[in-house]
């Protein structure tokens, strides 16, 4: 717990310094640069491909949800708020529409937006094996942010499949935000990681007249080079990360 | 799945008739008091004597417990059998079974937990029972939401039944070409290329040309829009909003006090 107390303060510190540094714009430009009327017209959509694609997965009974595909797509073609947006309207909307449930769970699909959006400004959406460490990062962030409401809301087990985990962690004796946040680092990062690639390739194949339409274009202008080298690159980062959440959670099951 | 896309039901109560931002105040003071309280009884008592009232009044009754059969009370339950099973606190156990333990606090705290899930959801269902979303967005709009956020909301509730009817016309499509979503993980999780595909790219095809569309309708124009249907907001609207406020002020002032 001690180790990732510390990793998050720095993580935080980091994100609050780059603030500071890069102020040059105010946030309110910064935030309106995200949208145009291209960017208010795919939102709507990519919530619909969330909401449908989620529909899809579940037909496949695969151990993936895949709701998130068009928020990560709004993120990375016009940018962290329009993201953030994207994610949050979406939860609304799916709370509104189908399962009034998936309501309190807004605050991380809208954290999965802007994360993604974050990740694609700096420059973590132009090749394969970035892609997957944009999927990583957002699967982390997801996992913080979804920690708190799930203890706080439903008391550490919530109506999900991956709850059972967490009745394991419980039952062996550890902590509930301990057995909660072990659960989501667990579950969250071969979700996130498919929303990723998938996204990515989805943008491989969108024509570049139209994605030049968007704010945020440049964003992704995927880097040349063999594409079958870097897919063997993104599969190598995979194992790494995978690698390295073992050994994350062995530190937290160990302290 | 259901063929409709809202929840809303057209009667003619006086709960439809209040002011959306009001029933919207109504259900966050519920479901706040029901999270904040102290008071152990708190969310029980909220759920028998405000929130299943209140779905008399809307005369929706019928719709209310039928989606809380369907969707709240399956959920509830679940959360209840596994706290009380799971949650670790508490010393004697009242009921053994291998390594299945329950003690009297931990299915206390289920139950408590389990009806404050009940609180916030159905009172949720029950809004949304009682609300057109469009009418809540042209209020909210007229309060000065912008109009980009209605637009999304809206179009988002006319797109989805068509984009998820695609999805099954793709599914069935792609059966039929003999696509393999049923054997093994491996040929499922390949099955995602081909499904997903058509369907995205299908539907963001159409952006540009919606992009044009609406801009020729003024969409980002600055000027003050007006609209068709004016939605009313009577002083008792504006009381029972205030004093909604006031009981929340009240609960977490309690709280603050009591510990």
């Amino acid at each position: 717990m001690q180790i990732f107390t510390i990793a998050i303060a720095v993580a935080l510190g980091i994100l609050i310094a780059w603030a500071i540094i890069t102020k040059r714009m105010t946030w309110l430009e910064k935030i309106k640069s995200n949208f145009n009327t291209q960017a208010w017209v795919l939102i709507p959509i990519a919530i619909a491909i969330n909401i449908a694609v989620g529909q899809i997965v579940l037909v496949l009974r695969l151990p993936v949800y895949l709701d998130s595909i068009g928020t990560v797509l709004v993120a990375v073609l016009c940018g962290p708020w329009a993201g953030a947006l994207t994610g949050a309207l979406s939860n609304i909307i799916w709370g509104i529409a189908i399962d009034p449930g998936a309501l309190p769970w807004w605050p991380v699909a809208a954290m999965i937006g802007y994360m993604a959006g974050r990740m694609a400004q700096w420059g973590f959406f132009k090749s394969w094996w970035r892609v997957v460490v944009t999927g990583f990062v957002i699967a982390l962030t997801a996992a913080v942010v979804g920690t708190p409401i799930a203890v706080y809301l439903f008391g550490g087990i919530t109506a999900s499949g991956s709850s059972f985990i967490t009745a394991y962690l419980l039952e062996t004796g550890r902590g509930i935000w301990e057995s909660v946040l072990s659960t989501n680092f667990i579950a969250e990062p071969v979700d996130k990681i498919t929303t990723a690639m998938v996204a990515f390739a989805i943008i491989l194949g969108l024509p570049k007249r139209t994605i030049g339409g968007y704010p945020k274009p440049h964003q992704v202008e995927v880097e040349g080079g063999a594409d079958r080298s870097q897919l063997y690159i993104a599969i190598g980062v995979i194992v790494l990360l995978v690698l390295f959440a073992a050994f994350m959670l062995r530190n937290i099951l160990g302290g | 799945m259901q063929e409709r896309l809202s929840f809303y039901i057209h009667r003619d109560s006086s709960l439809h008739r209040l002011n959306p931002l009001t029933k919207l105040t109504l259900v966050l003071a519920l479901i706040l008091v029901a999270f904040l309280s102290k008071w152990y009884w708190a969310p029980h008592l909220l759920t028998l004597f405000a929130v299943v009232p209140l779905s008399f009044v809307g005369r929706v009754s019928r719709e209310f417990f039928w989606t809380a059969s369907r969707l709240i009370l399956p959920t509830a339950t679940f959360l209840f059998v596994m706290q009380s099973l799971f949650h670790p606190i508490g010393e004697e156990n009242i009921f053994e079974f291998y390594f299945l333990s329950a003690t009297q606090e931990s299915v206390l705290y289920a139950f408590r937990n389990a009806v404050r899930i009940i609180v916030m959801v159905s009172a949720f269902t029950l809004f949304l029972l009682t609300t057109h979303p469009s009418e809540l967005m042209t209020d909210l709009t007229r309060r000065g939401l912008p109009g980009q956020f209605a637009y999304v909301i809206i179009s988002t509730l006319q797109i989805l039944p068509q984009m998820i009817a695609k999805s099954q016309t793709i599914i069935s499509a792609q059966r039929s070409r003999g696509l393999d979503t049923e054997s093994s993980a491996l040929k499922r999780a390949g099955a995602i290329v081909p499904l997903v595909g058509p369907l995205v790219f299908g539907s963001l095809v159409e952006v540009e040309e919606r992009a044009i569309a609406i801009e020729a309708r003024g969409f980002t124009s600055k000027n003050k829009k007006t609209s068709l249907h004016e939605i009313p907001d009577t002083s008792f609207d504006k009381s029972l909003r205030l004093g909604l406020v006031f009981v929340v002020i009240l609960t977490i002032s309690l709280n603050l006090w009591l510990s």
